[in-house]
C-alpha cells in the first residue's frame, strides 16, 4: 500500500492535524464506551487505513437524516467522518446532476467494488412494481439489488431504510420495506432513528473505518454500542418512576416539578436509543429533558403504537364496540339459557 | 406485529369480550332462574336486611371454628387484599382503566404497591402448597382450583418482574403481563374465579332465605 | 405572566444520592486511580478512566477536582475546540478534558501515565515539520 494513500495522509493533506484526529478518537471511543485506551489503537489503525468508498442512496425518505449528519451541532468533530470516507455518490450533497452523477455512482461501484460501504436512507416501495419512488427511472428496488452486490457491507441510517419507518406505517400504501427486508445475503446494520443522533451515525461509520467491519449487533440489527439500552434505563427521571410521581398534564405541579411523563405517553421504557447518554444538538438536552415523552422513534412500528400520549400500560386501541357487543350477547346467552331453564322446569312440573 | 402489540391489540380486546360475554351470560343466566316457590308463612317481612347480615357474618371466622379456620381465612385475607390494592392502586393499571372507563383516581406510592405484590405472592404460594398438603382439600380440589391459582398468581409474578425490570427485556416482560392477564379475564367467568361476583349473590339468597325462615345469622 | 422567567418551572435532576449529593462512586473511581497507578509504577502499564461511562453528580466532580488537586503542568492545546491537560497532585496521573468549538466536553479522562500522548509531538508530523524548516532555510540561502 502506498503510504501517501492512507488516511492519515490524506488528512495532513486536507490540513487536519493528527492531534485533532486523535482527538476524534477520544471522542468517538468515549461516546461508544469502548476502554479509554482504544482511542490511541483507534487513532493508528486510522491514519493507516485507506479512505473508505462510501456510496449514499437515498430512497424513500425526507432528507432528515442526512440533515441531522451534515447540520451536527458540532460540525467540524462529527463532519470529521466526512474527511475518513470518500463519498462517492450522494443525491443531496453531489455537485454532479443528472447523466454525470449517475456516471459516479457507477464508477465508484467498478473501482472499489467488494470493498465499498453501502449508506441508504428511506424505505423501498415494493407495491407495483416499485413504481412509487424511482431515481434515474430505476425504481429504487433494483438499485438496491444492484449496488448491494459490490457493497462490502450495508448501513441503513434511520428508522424508515432499518424498518420501513413511517412510509410502512399503516395502512402502508406503497408497500414500503426495509433494506433487510431485501437483502439477506449482506452483513446489514441498522442505524435507527428518525432522525438518528449524528455522533451516533458517525460514530458507526468511524467504527467501520476503523475495524473495516460492523460493530457487534443486537436481534434487529442495531450496534450494541448505542443501542444496548433503553431511554428508560438512562433517563434521569427514573428516580420519579420509581417513586410512582407521574405528571398528568404537560402543564400541572408534577410536569414542572420535571416527574416522569409515562402517563403522557412516554415510550421510553421500550425504546432502544442513545438519546439519554449522547442527547440531541450537541448534548444540549434531549426530548424528555425537553418536557415531552418519548416517541419511540428507533423501534420499528413506532407509527403504529396508538397514539404518542397513550401510556404503554393501556391497551392499543379502544374496541368500546366490540367489547359492548360482546356484553350484549352474554345477556342476551343469559336470557336464553334462564328461558330455556324456565321452561324446562314447567315442564317437569306439569309432568307430576 | 410484534409481541407486545399484540398484548395490547387483538389479545386485550378479545379477552376483555369474552370476559364480559362470560361474566354476562352467568350472571343473567342466574338471576333470572325461576325460584322454588316457598309455601311457609314469611317470619319477617323484609329480608334483604338478612341478605346483608348474612354476607357480613360469614365474612367473618365463627368463634366455635376460629381456632381451626383463623389460619386459612387470614391468608385468604391477605392476598385477597394484597390483590385489590396491586389491582387499583398501581399508577399503570390505573391508566389502564382509565383508558378503558374514562375514570381515574390516585395512585400509591410504587415500593408500597411492590411490597405489597411481594406479599400477595408469598400468600398465594402458601395457599397452594397448603391445598397440595391437606389430605381433605386435595380429595377435594380439582383442574379448576389449580388453574384458578395459576391465572391469577401469573400476572401477579410477571407484573412484579416488569416493574423490576428483571430477567427479560421491558417490552417482552411487559406483553407476557398483558397476555397472562388477557388468560385471566378469559377464564374468569368459567371458572372458580367467578366466585368473586357469586359470592355475595349465593350468600345474600342464603341470608334472605334465612331471614324470612327467622333462623339465627 | 410576561416573561418566560416568570414560568416556574425547575427542572430536577436527582442521581441516586447518599449524602451531601455524592453518588459513591467517586470512591470507586479514586480507588481505580491507586490501582492504575500501582500497576505503572510496577510494569510501566499506562492505563486510562472515561469519566463520562459513569454517572456523576456535580458534587462527584467537587470531590474528585479537590482530590486530586493541580499539579505542576497545565497545558492547553487548540484542536477543533480546546483541550486541557493537567497534571493532578499525583505525578503520572492527568486530568484531560476535550471540547469542542461549542465548548461543551466531548470527552472527559483521567489517565495514568509520564506523559498523555496528545501532548506529544506525532513523529510525522515532526518529519514534516522538518521537510518544511528545510524548504525555508534553503530558500532563506538561496536568496
Ligand atoms: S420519562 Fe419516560 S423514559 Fe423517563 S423514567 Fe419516565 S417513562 Fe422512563
Ligand atoms: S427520545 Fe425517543 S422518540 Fe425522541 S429521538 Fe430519542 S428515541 Fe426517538
Amino acid at each position: 500500500m502506498n503510504e501517501s494513500d492512507t488516511l492519515g495522509a490524506s488528512l495532513v493533506r486536507s490540513g487536519v492535524s493528527r492531534r485533532s484526529f486523535l482527538k476524534f478518537c477520544t471522542a468517538m471511543a468515549s461516546l461508544m464506551a469502548l476502554p479509554p485506551g482504544a482511542a490511541y489503537a483507534m487513532a493508528d489503525a486510522l491514519s493507516r487505513a485507506q479512505r473508505q468508498s462510501v456510496i449514499w442512496l437515498s430512497f424513500q425518505e425526507c432528507t432528515g437524516c442526512v440533515e441531522s449528519l451534515t447540520r451536527s451541532f458540532d460540525p467540524t468533530l462529527e463532519q470529521m467522518i466526512f474527511e475518513m470516507i470518500s463519498l462517492d455518490y450522494q443525491e443531496t450533497l453531489q455537485a454532479a446532476s443528472g447523466e454525470a452523477a449517475e456516471l459516479a455512482r457507477v464508477e465508484a461501484m467498478k473501482s472499489s467494488y467488494g470493498k465499498y460501504l453501502l449508506i441508504v436512507d428511506g424505505s423501498i416501495p415494493t407495491k407495483d412494481g416499485g413504481v412509487y419512488s424511482t431515481v434515474a427511472g430505476v425504481s429504487n428496488y433494483d438499485r438496491l439489488i444492484e449496488m448491494a452486490k459490490g457493497a462490502a457491507a450495508i448501513v441503513a441510517v434511520g428508522t424508515c431504510s432499518s424498518y420501513g419507518g413511517i412510509p410502512h406505517a399503516n395502512p402502508n400504501p406503497t408497500g414500503a420495506v426495509s433494506v433487510s427486508d431485501i437483502i439477506k445475503d449482506k452483513p446489514v446494520m441498522n442505524v435507527p432513528g428518525c432522525p438518528p443522533i449524528p455522533s451516533v451515525i458517525a460514530g458507526t461509520l468511524a467504527y467501520f473505518v476503523t475495524y473495516g467491519k460492523l460493530p457487534e449487533l443486537d436481534h434487529i440489527g442495531r450496534p450494541k454500542v448505542f443501542y444496548a439500552d433503553t431511554i428508560h434505563d438512562r433517563c434521569y427521571r427514573r428516580p420519579f418512576y420509581d417513586q410512582g410521581k407521574f405528571a398528568k398534564t404537560f402543564d400541572d405541579e408534577g410536569a414542572r416539578n420535571g416527574w416522569c411523563l409515562y402517563e403522557l405517553g412516554c415510550k421510553g421504557p421500550t425504546t432502544y436509543n442513545a438519546c439519554a447518554t449522547i442527547k440531541w444538538n450537541g448534548g444540549v438536552s434531549y426530548p424528555i429533558e425537553s418536557g415531552h415523552g418519548c416517541l419511540g422513534c428507533s423501534e420499528p412500528n413506532f407509527w403504529d403504537n396508538g397514539s404518542f400520549y397513550r401510556p404503554l400500560s393501556t391497551p392499543l386501541a379502544s374496541n368500546t364496540h366490540i367489547i359492548a357487543a360482546g356484553t350484549l350477547g352474554g345477556i342476551a346467552a343469559g336470557v336464553v339459557a334462564a328461558g330455556l331453564s324456565r321452561k324446562h322446569q314447567t315442564h317437569i312440573g306439569e309432568e307430576k | 406485529m410484534d409481541l407486545l402489540q399484540f398484548a395490547r391489540g387483538p389479545a386485550l380486546t378479545w379477552a376483555a369480550t369474552v370476559f364480559m360475554f362470560g361474566i354476562t351470560w352467568r350472571l343473567v343466566g342466574i338471576l333470572l332462574l325461576k325460584r322454588s316457590p316457598d309455601f311457609s308463612e314469611a317470619r319477617n317481612a323484609t329480608s334483604w336486611l338478612g341478605a346483608v347480615k348474612l354476607i357480613i357474618t360469614r365474612s367473618w371466622p365463627r368463634r366455635e371454628f376460629r381456632q381451626r379456620t383463623l389460619f386459612a381465612q387470614s391468608l385468604g385475607y391477605i392476598f385477597h387484599v394484597g390483590l385489590v390494592i396491586i389491582l387499583f392502586g398501581f399508577a399503570p393499571h390505573i391508566l389502564f382503566f382509565k383508558a378503558l372507563t374514562g375514570l381515574g383516581w390516585p395512585n400509591l406510592p410504587s415500593a408500597f404497591i411492590q411490597l405489597t405484590s411481594g406479599i400477595t405472592l408469598a400468600a398465594l404460594i402458601v395457599v397452594l402448597v397448603r391445598r397440595l398438603s391437606h389430605p381433605v382439600l386435595r380429595l377435594l380440589s380439582n383442574f379448576d382450583d389449580y388453574f384458578s391459582w395459576l391465572v391469577t398468581f401469573t400476572p401477579v409474578a410477571t407484573g412484579m418482574l416488569a416493574v423490576a425490570h428483571f430477567g427479560a427485556r421491558y417490552e417482552t416482560l411487559l406483553a407476557i403481563h398483558l397476555l397472562s392477564v388477557a388468560l385471566l379475564l378469559v377464564w374468569f367467568p368459567f371458572g372458580k374465579l367467578m366466585h368473586s361476583a357469586l359470592i355475595f349473590i349465593s350468600r345474600g339468597t342464603t341470608g334472605a332465605l334465612f331471614e324470612r325462615k327467622g333462623a339465627s345469622i | 405572566m410576561n416573561s418566560l422567567t416568570h414560568i416556574n418551572i425547575k427542572v430536577i435532576n436527582p442521581l441516586p444520592c447518599q449524602s451531601a449529593g455524592l453518588s459513591g462512586n467517586t470512591d470507586a473511581i479514586l480507588h481505580e486511580i491507586l490501582a492504575l497507578l500501582e500497576a505503572f509504577v510496577a510494569t510501566g502499564q499506562t492505563g486510562a478512566i472515561d469519566l463520562h461511562s459513569l454517572p456523576l453528580t456535580v458534587a462527584d466532580y467537587e470531590v474528585l477536582r479537590t482530590t486530586l488537586g493541580d499539579g505542576e503542568v497545565h497545558a492547553h492545546i487548540n484542536v477543533i475546540g480546546k483541550t486541557e491537560v493537567r497534571e493532578t497532585l499525583y505525578p503520572g496521573v492527568w486530568w484531560l478534558t476535550y471540547y469542542n468549538m461549542e465548548e461543551d466536553i466531548v470527552a472527559d479522562l483521567l489517565e495514568v501515565t509520564t506523559i498523555p500522548e496528545i501532548l506529544k509531538s506525532p513523529a510525522e508530523d515532526v518529519r514534516e515539520g522538518l521537510a518544511c524548516l528545510r524548504d525555508l532555510t534553503g530558500a532563506v540561502t538561496m536568496m
